[in-house]
């Protein structure tokens, strides 16, 4: 058994009066890849923003890579550089003069007190190797603003392989894309997951993914339904639990 | 007179202390209200340095009617304007355009209602608003230096935190960054340069330094960093220029200044290149 990545003990979150998600608790091991799956509204997002300490939690506890995440949301710098994020829709101003080189070197840097030219010549380094193993190194000098849905996932990508980290967190990150996109995104996903040995926390809508690809399963409705290994928890009957009968029906006819 | 003659009065003008002063005031504020400009323009918080701008005003005739140095009261006024500013941009669920335009206008409406009960300050409510960068003293240049010095500080020792937390904040949360912590710093370095501006620049204008030299620097870059630079270096030369216009044509010192500003910008437009 791998070392402990994530510990979320009896989690419960507020979104302004209503109870989001309720006495949570689950744990990551080390190199393991985790589906969180459920119905719009049942809390994904909201678990793990909670998590990274984007939205407080108003009751249980959260260890990441063995240390506490205060109730203020503070983690030590140097573990902070070991997760990885990538939001469900990367939404950025696109008047914002940035080359995606500029993007993928802020995935480098401990973010802190220092001065600007500090480790140039190693992030330019770590940058332009991270977007070689996205495939994506022809996008160096480009603005941000003018990359497609596809592109700005693979960018998105090497901003989270810029830096050795232990933990991704992914919130739908191949939102938006077609089916090719879609899978080419997970292609890579899985391929960099091997090579890098990351340990994966991602919500997905994709059940058929999550079978394919992860070792186990959170099933959410503001609490937590079920976990376990996807053939087991993703059940017709957990399904229905989670998404109702008519969701099992239409999956078992088309 | 000659074109040669009309060059050396403005050479000889530009001789004297106090043009020197005003020149020197000039490129500081063009310094600073560009690089601080650069991610005010970014995170859309232009209006923002207006309406510290007309919240300067009430903070002065407050202190005119409190009998208090109006220099004085103006830092620690726009201070906690901006605080309070931004505090209520953050609890009140109102767009920020609307929110900021309730309060620079009703600080307006009560600052001038405050300052007809200030009999001997009537006449000088245009200074106020347009200032005056000629009546720069030494001691309002060396707050301006250091003011400067603060600037460059903190946006050069924090750099990549302010992209990412520009770009995209829930990214910036997840490492690790306090949004409200650096909101807040960069709003109170935002009051304190147009606080000590004012005096030489004016209530009404002191937004163009802030907004026309990083637009101009975001029309002709592509690169974020250049583009802070880039955008300081436009607010300091425009000073320059403007200034030694206004020598040459006589002209208003500070308007000429954002004229200037405004050829920049209108020039940059121009350039096929980042657009």
């Amino acid at each position: 058994m791998g070392a402990t990545v994530l510990a979320v003990e009896q989690l419960t979150v507020y979104r302004e009066a209503y109870v989001a998600v309720q006495n949570v608790s689950f744990s990551l091991e080390e190199g393991t890849d985790t589906a969180i799956v459920g119905p719009n509204g049942a809390g994904k997002s909201t678990l793990v923003q909670a998590i990274l300490g984007i939205l407080p939690r108003k009751a249980g506890n959260i260890a990441l890579l063995g240390q506490p995440l205060s109730r203020t949301g503070f983690l030590s710098p140097h573990l902070r550089q070991q997760i990885a994020y990538l939001p469900q829709n990367f939404l950025f101003d696109r008047r914002i003069p940035m080359t995606v080189a500029e993007l993928v070197g802020l995935g480098w840097n401990q973010l802190g007190i220092q001065v600007p030219w500090a480790g140039y010549r190693k992030r330019q380094h770590a940058v332009q190797a991270a977007l070689e193993r996205v495939e994506a190194d022809h996008l160096k000098h480009q603005l941000i603003s003018g990359l497609s849905g596809g592109e700005t996932k693979r960018v998105l990508l090497a901003y989270c392989l810029v830096f050795p980290r232990r933990l991704l967190i992914l919130d739908e990150a191949p939102a938006g894309l077609d089916m090719h996109g879609e899978s080419e995104f997970y292609r890579l996903l899985y391929h960099l997951k091997q090579e890098q040995g990351w340990t994966i926390l991602q919500i997905s809508h994709d059940l058929d993914m999550v079978r394919r690809h992860c070792d186990r399963v959170l099933c959410l409705n503001r609490t937590l339904l079920c976990q376990g290994i996807p053939e087991v928890t993703l059940s017709p009957d957990n399904l229905s639990a989670a998404y109702g009968s008519e969701f099992v029906r239409y999956r078992h006819t088309h | 007179m000659s074109i040669q003659a009309e060059l050396m009065r403005v050479v000889e003008l530009f001789q004297l202390p106090f043009m020197q002063r005003a020149v020197l005031g000039g490129v500081l504020t063009g310094l600073m209200g560009g690089m601080l400009g650069s991610f005010t323009i970014l995170r859309q918080l232009s209006f923002f340095s207006d309406a510290l701008g007309h919240s300067a005003l009430l903070g002065i005739s407050i202190g005119l009617l409190l009998g208090i140095n109006p220099s004085v009261v103006l830092i620690p006024s726009a201070v906690v304007f901006a605080l309070g500013v931004a505090y209520l941009l953050e609890r009140t669920r109102l767009w920020t355009d609307a929110l900021l335009n309730i309060i620079y206008s009703s600080s307006l409406a009560i600052a001038v209602i405050i300052l007809s009960f200030v009999g001997q300050y009537k006449g000088g409510i245009n200074n106020l608003l347009f200032g005056d960068i000629l009546a720069v003293r030494e001691l309002d240049l060396i707050v301006s230096g250091l003011l400067l010095v603060c600037c460059t500080l903190f946006i050069g020792l924090t750099l990549r935190t302010q992209m990412l937390l520009t770009l995209n904040e829930p990214l910036a949360i997840a490492r690790g960054v306090s949004v409200s912590a650096h909101r807040t710093a960069f709003v109170v370095l935002l009051s304190l340069v147009v606080a000590v501006s004012i005096k030489a620049i004016g209530v009404l204008m002191i937004s163009a330094f802030i907004v026309i030299p990083a637009c101009a620097s975001r029309l002709l870059s592509r690169v974020f960093s250049q583009y802070i630079i880039l955008s300081a270096v436009l607010g300091g030369i425009s000073a320059v220029v403007g200034m030694t216009l206004s020598a040459l044509f006589n002209l208003p010192s500070g308007p000429s200044i954002v004229v200037t500003q405004l050829s920049v910008f209108l020039v940059a437009m121009l350039i096929p290149r980042a657009r």
